[in-house]
């Protein structure tokens, strides 16, 4: 595929205006490996051929249907964001290049025109070797204390601080070339300068190594200490592995002297923690207010658990409550008998004609003149005769 | 006596529980301050001991233990075993668990969706929450008992950070202390 660059600075701000959107996105995206060309279409409206441009212009990279933002242009972002994960070392060591270059240039050049353009490039070069070593310091002291709380593979854990530690050497050895440079390999360059910018620039540099260096020397501390809880932490696991190893395979007890262990000494977290049950004080209870209150608190709690909320039967409805008296008028069997004494009348005859004071049928006449034979028969007298009325056929009874 | 705090130390000690230098409760902290002095300690140790308690200081923490013992050996065994297992579980969830080290249960509930090994751990730890039937609430349970044990300690409330304590140093040196022969080391794979 050919591969296109950008005409001018102001076509490429351009073109990175039109896609911010896409651009951030993706950005801040970048750690996760996957951005899909899909969503990417919906970041340019569904405009295909915007994401191609990017592409010609290498700006982004097209894998399968993943997009990612091309190296270059990540790393530039990354770098003047300060977010940058690796710590390129390279780019101090090619700037100590260019400047023993560019002075050999300046020393041989006559031209004064020319000459200054080496000054200048020395100049920006070692402010760059400033900035670039300082930032390093900070990008790998951020690197080992990330990695050493985040990194979760305990291998790569250990290794990757290694490497760091390794950076950390490269550095320092780069910065004291620097200065090398500076104090040593080119005497005559620096004693016969009379720049006063370059002066002043070498000052800064001096000051900045001079603050790496220091940095450099609580990282490494840094570091050893990690390592140190790692290896720590490496042997502790390993150990705490085999114990659990053994005491699945219930041989703990048999192969350790985790019995003996556990005898020596009888710490009381392995006890089960027992509630003292002691009884209250009896003057306290009587003579401290304390108490008092205490008691109160308790008796207010305990009438709270027990609802003892008493049964209540419902109101008794008042028709209940007034009198209701039913009268019913009852055959004084007695008096009839008294009344019947008193009379030569046949019984039944006596009781047909009787008057009870209330209506009473032929058919209870008749119940009451058996009710009353068969009550008071001593006192009445049965003749042999019958005689018949209504069609009932009865025995004529008088009195005695 | 040298210091005010004897009764409020014995309460805590005769627990079973450790007094910590990092304990994220200041007056535990401000009780450790005051143990940590070289003079009301020996004292305090010389006074426990008449009451059968033996003050004990380990590393950033105290805590008590008796001349005789209330736990026979098979309960102290039964927890010790415990601890292993939940040792080996917090490990498997963070190599760098370790004093200090803060984490929250929903940390632990979500690297079981993609952590099997811990998942299968947390299965086995049988005696911890084994009625409960979704995993948060088994690791709230987990967590529960480091909090009754003492070895890790509810920092924020807000976000339901625990901070691992200094008394997991105990842990850390029981398990150092066992020791395994070389012989049997040599037979384990790797």
């Amino acid at each position: 595929m050919h591969i296109q660059s950008f005409h001018d600075i102001k076509e490429l701000l351009t073109a990175l205006k039109r896609e911010d959107k896409l651009l951030y996105e993706m950005f801040g995206k970048r750690k996760s490996l996957e951005f899909k060309l899909s969503y990417a279409r919906e970041l340019v409206d569904y405009d295909e051929t915007r994401i191609d441009y990017l592409i010609e212009k290498s700006v982004l990279r097209k894998n399968g249907g993943l997009l990612e933002i091309d190296d270059l242009y990540l790393q530039f972002f990354e770098q003047v964001l300060e977010v940058n994960e690796e710590i390129n070392l390279a780019s101090i060591d090619g700037n100590v290049k260019s400047i023993q270059e560019n002075i050999v240039y300046f020393l041989n050049e006559n031209n004064e025109h020319r000459k200054q353009e080496y000054l200048r490039e020395i100049k920006r070069t070692f402010r760059k070797i400033g900035i670039v070593t300082i930032r390093s310091v900070i990008d790998l002291r951020r690197k080992v204390d990330n990695t050493f709380k985040n990194e979760p593979n305990f291998k790569n854990k250990q290794l990757k601080l290694k490497h760091l530690d390794e950076k950390r050497v490269m550095i320092k050895k780069l910065s004291g070339q620097a200065l090398e440079l500076i104090n040593d390999n080119q005497p005559v360059f620096f004693k016969t300068s009379q720049d006063e910018e370059l002066k002043r620039v070498i000052t800064e540099l001096k000051i900045q190594l001079n603050e790496s260096s220091h940095n450099l020397i609580e990282i490494e501390k840094q570091v050893i200490n990690y390592l140190n809880q790692i290896r720590q932490q490496g042997l502790f696991l390993e150990k705490l592995r085999k114990l659990k190893y053994l005491k699945d395979h219930f041989t703990i007890e048999a192969e350790t002297d985790i019995k003996q262990h556990l005898s020596k000494n009888n710490p009381l977290i392995f006890e089960r923690r027992q509630s003292e049950p002691l009884n209250l004080s009896l003057d306290f209870i009587v003579n401290e207010e304390r108490a008092f209150d205490a008691i109160k608190k308790v008796a207010a709690k305990f009438k709270a658990r027990i609802h003892t909320i008493p049964q209540l039967a419902e109101s008794i409805a008042t028709d209940f409550l007034d009198n209701n008296v039913e009268q019913e008028i009852m055959i004084n069997l007695e008096e009839v008998r008294n009344h019947f004494l008193a009379t030569g009348d046949n019984l039944f005859r006596f009781i047909a004609n009787y008057n009870f004071n209330k209506e009473v049928s032929f058919e209870e006449r008749v119940t009451v003149y058996c009710q009353l034979i068969s009550l008071y028969d001593r006192e009445f007298e049965i003749a042999g005769e019958y005689e018949n009325l209504n069609g009932v056929e009865y025995a004529m009874v008088y009195p005695k | 006596m040298k210091t005010k705090c004897t009764s409020e130390i014995f309460e805590i000690l005769r627990r079973g529980r450790f007094i910590c230098s990092n304990s994220p409760d200041d007056q535990i902290r401000m009780l450790y301050n005051v143990l940590e002095e070289g003079e009301t300690f020996n004292e305090l140790q010389k006074y426990f001991h008449h009451i059968n308690y033996h003050l004990e200081h380990g590393n950033e923490y105290f805590y008590f233990t008796r001349l005789e013992s209330n736990s026979n050996l098979d309960r102290k065994l039964n927890k010790a075993f415990g601890w292993i297992d939940l040792l080996d579980f917090l490990k498997t969830f963070d190599p760098s668990f370790d004093i200090g080290f803060r984490f929250s249960p929903s940390e632990i509930t979500n690297q079981l969706k993609n952590n099997a090994d811990l998942k299968n751990k947390l299965d086995n730890l049988k005696r911890i929450g084994v009625d409960k039937k979704n995993y948060s609430e088994r690791v709230k349970k987990v967590i529960e008992q480091l909090v009754k044990d003492d070895f890790v300690a509810l920092e924020n409330e807000m976000n339901e950070t625990y901070k691992v304590l200094t008394s997991f140093n105990y842990l850390k040196e029981l398990v150092t202390a066992i020791n395994i022969p070389e012989e049997v080391e040599n037979e384990m794979p790797e």
